[in-house]
């Protein structure tokens, strides 16, 4: 099919206008997405401080987590004891061991939600069936708003939502901090309270974050990079880690200091006011209407020409 | 050579066929393990896991379906908007299929959730997370199947009503009265809205971060994914027409034939340069050669799309089964495409894989045997493919034959 150049050129511009004119748009904006503020933990955000140099590995944080959560224990393993292979929806807190293949290197590490200032999760849930806690900033599941979508365990970086993979009702399973428990009159969480050196410790954000910092002065050298992961990696989070071997070995990977929703910044300058939508739709609308009113003026002749009913 | 003049159904042809047995049958399998599904938890039927939270389900049945269904779009705009005369005639075949794959890829949402009861939110904006691309998604798809792209297959359903319930005709002759009035602000909702829901589902994988491999992974995944769809719309449209010459000898208009494939070729050419100085701008072309299985899947999509659009715009594909295996491959390149972000290119935890369930496939199997179940009844029935008005003049006297009584032709004019 040969054509010439200014029909080439034509018909890419007929195929594709619409469609350009928002790519355009979207990315002469970034100088306006800078104005939209960083997220920043609220006042009382409350966290944990987790040392993997100090823990031993009990797993008295797991157990302690499932009865305060009320969970049934995970023995799918061996039938006999708790030991679930990751975090599940029987599972909100693991406790893990990364080993070299030759035995030389160690560290246990604890998993559980982040708490992120700016969630990922949140982000993603279609009608605030994750939210995060004006006061304390934890992070919780209202499973009335949930559709079961799984958006929020492709949104996590740290992988932590759980599906209930079972049965015709199924939750979103991860770390409330014992929010429940500690509206019942609980002092802490399960995990901190049970640690028997206390490599998981509970409070603000804040605190934790100052302890965290002294504890890398006082021992230099000690932990990797002098590092707190979570000050501000994935914009933020209120969990709070100090660890010798490489962070990214003990599952925290190297996600950035820009949180996960602030990747979607650009396109949510697309839809300010809903201002580019409607004047897209106007701008298609009129040239519509002048095509259709052409068109249908055709129909009438044809009509008239073949005697055949016209069509829409 | 054939005029394409208007749109007329396939005649002489019974309904109820083998194929129609056969798809019935699958359906009602389908249908019956959906209903295990719904008992049991996806756990046991899928091939789901935490780390692989979206399956077959998701990505094939919305992302890619709605996809080739975006024809209703994607020629729509060309029509309407641009003034592109020729691309009238395809306009219902397009909007059906547009119809089917979004209606049959909801449902199959509906599925896919764990706690679609919860659903029912989508009326309640207050509750509506704004900055989620899935609601998004979810309010605007469903807004655009059941409002414009619904009113916009209605016209065909109004000419049965005419020709074959005469008792239905005041009432329907009315219905396309108020249409013909409101018609262009109808059709400018069924852009915008998938202009904005087809890029939305790649605004989903934004949040998917760096577990999206960095040849997809980019703040202007959105524009790709509708820019993909567009394409995708053309093949699937294209693909309908050989099909019905295939299936029931119906003559091809060339010169619209040509148009397709032009368009079809453009919007090619720009997606792929368009992608290829993303990757550029990012730096991270070297990637493209660099990054093992990752590179290949790359070249494999590219390959397949943009080798079929290059053989599109040349001589050869004026033979018509070049130009079948052409829009075939092109479709199944973008198809490929829109599983890299979700599904091929996606890196999950602890190298999780990911392989759907037999149940999986047959359950999405189903739902697309739905919608071509109803294409074919509905090509059958109503006025969607398009013929010429030879074609309807000897549709019309075999149906009067077949049905005293029906009269097809000598209509008196309609106001517009």
């Amino acid at each position: 099919m040969a054509m010439t150049r200014r029909e080439a050129f034509k018909n890419l511009a007929k195929g594709s206008l619409p469609i350009l004119a928002a790519g355009c748009v979207s990315t002469a904006l970034p100088e306006v997405a800078h104005a939209e503020e960083e997220k920043v933990a609220p006042k009382g955000a409350l966290g944990l401080l987790y040392d993997a140099t100090k823990c031993v590995g009990c797993k008295s944080c797991m157990v302690k987590c499932s009865e305060y959560n009320e969970l049934q224990p995970d023995t799918r393993t061996d039938g006999l004891h708790q030991a679930p292979p990751a975090l599940n929806y029987f599972t909100k807190n693991i406790i893990k061991l990364y080993r070299t293949a030759d035995g030389s290197d160690h560290s246990y590490f604890k998993q559980q939600c982040m708490h992120c200032i700016d969630p990922g999760c949140m982000n993603a849930c279609m009608f605030g069936g994750l939210r995060k806690d004006e006061e304390t900033g934890i992070v919780w599941w209202l499973g009335a708003k949930c559709v079961g979508c799984r958006y929020c365990e492709i949104a996590c970086p740290f992988h932590i939502p759980a599906f209930q993979w079972d049965g015709f009702n199924p939750k979103i399973v991860k770390c409330e901090l014992c929010r429940d428990h500690i509206a019942k009159g609980g002092k802490q969480p399960g995990c901190t309270e049970v640690c028997p050196t206390n490599a998981v410790i509970y409070g603000k954000r804040e605190d934790l974050l100052k302890e965290a910092k002294s504890r890398i002065a006082a021992n230099p050298g000690k932990y990797f990079q002098q590092k707190v992961y979570g000050e501000h990696d994935a914009g933020g989070t209120q969990v709070l880690y100090l660890s010798r071997v490489d962070f990214d070995k003990i599952g925290l990977p190297d996600v950035g200091e820009n949180s996960i929703p602030s990747g979607l910044k650009y396109s949510h300058m697309l839809y300010k006011w809903l201002a580019l939508p409607i004047a897209l739709y106007a701008g298609m609308v009129a040239f519509a209407g002048k095509n259709f009113k052409e068109h249908s003026h055709h129909l009438v002749e044809d009509q008239k020409k073949t005697g055949l009913r016209p069509q829409l | 050579m054939t005029r394409w003049d208007r749109s007329v159904p396939v005649y002489g042809v019974p309904v109820i066929t083998r194929g129609f047995w056969a798809l019935l049958a699958l359906i009602v399998v389908g249908l019956a393990l959906t209903a295990v599904r719904e008992v049991v938890g996806l756990g046991v039927t899928s091939g789901m896991s935490d780390p692989f939270a979206w399956g077959l389900w998701k990505t094939f049945n919305v992302m890619v379906l709605t996809g080739l269904g975006s024809g209703g779009f994607a020629v729509g705009i060309a029509a309407w908007v641009f003034n592109n005369k020729k691309l009238h005639s395809v306009m219902r075949v397009a909007l059906l299929t547009s119809f089917l794959a979004y209606s049959t890829g909801l449902a199959m949402l509906g599925v896919d959730v764990g706690r679609p009861w919860n659903f029912y939110w989508v009326v309640w904006p207050f509750t509506w997370n704004l900055h989620s691309p899935l609601l998004e998604i979810a309010v605007c798809m469903s807004l655009y199947a059941s409002i414009p792209l619904f009113l916009e297959n209605l016209p065909p359903l109004f000419e049965y009503l005419i020709y074959e319930h005469p008792a239905w005709r005041g009432l329907a002759e009315g219905c396309e009265k108020v249409m013909s009035k409101v018609y262009p602000f109808i059709i400018g909702l069924a852009y915008i809205l998938p202009i904005m829901h087809q890029s939305s589902l790649g605004a989903l994988m934004v949040l998917g971060g760096n577990r999206v491999n960095t040849l997809w992974q980019t703040p202007f995944l959105p524009l790709i994914y509708v820019w993909a769809a567009a394409f995708l719309g053309y093949n699937c449209v294209v693909l309908c027409l050989l099909l019905a010459k295939l299936a029931w000898k119906r003559d091809l208009d060339a010169s619209v034939m040509i148009e397709l494939n032009k368009l079809t070729v453009w919007i090619v050419y720009s997606w792929t340069a368009f992608r290829f100085l993303d990757i550029l701008v990012r730096g991270k072309i070297l990637h493209v050669f660099t990054d093992g299985y990752y590179s290949i899947l790359f070249w494999v999509e590219t390959v397949l799309i943009l080798g079929a659009a290059y053989v599109l715009s040349t001589e050869k594909a004026k033979k018509l089964s070049v130009m079948f295996q052409a829009h075939a491959l092109c479709a199944l390149g973008g198809m490929i495409y829109r599983f890299s972000p979700t599904t091929l290119a996606f890196h999950a935890k602890d190298g999780a894989t990911y392989f759907p369930s037999a149940i999986e496939f047959i359950v999405s199997m189903s739902f697309v045997g739905i919608a071509v179940l109803v294409y074919l009844i509905a090509v059958k029935k109503l006025a969607i493919l398009p013929g010429s008005n030879a074609e309807w003049l000897k549709m019309a006297k075999y149906e009067e034959q077949v049905k005293p009584g029906i009269q097809l032709t000598g209509y008196a004019p309609v106001e517009h």
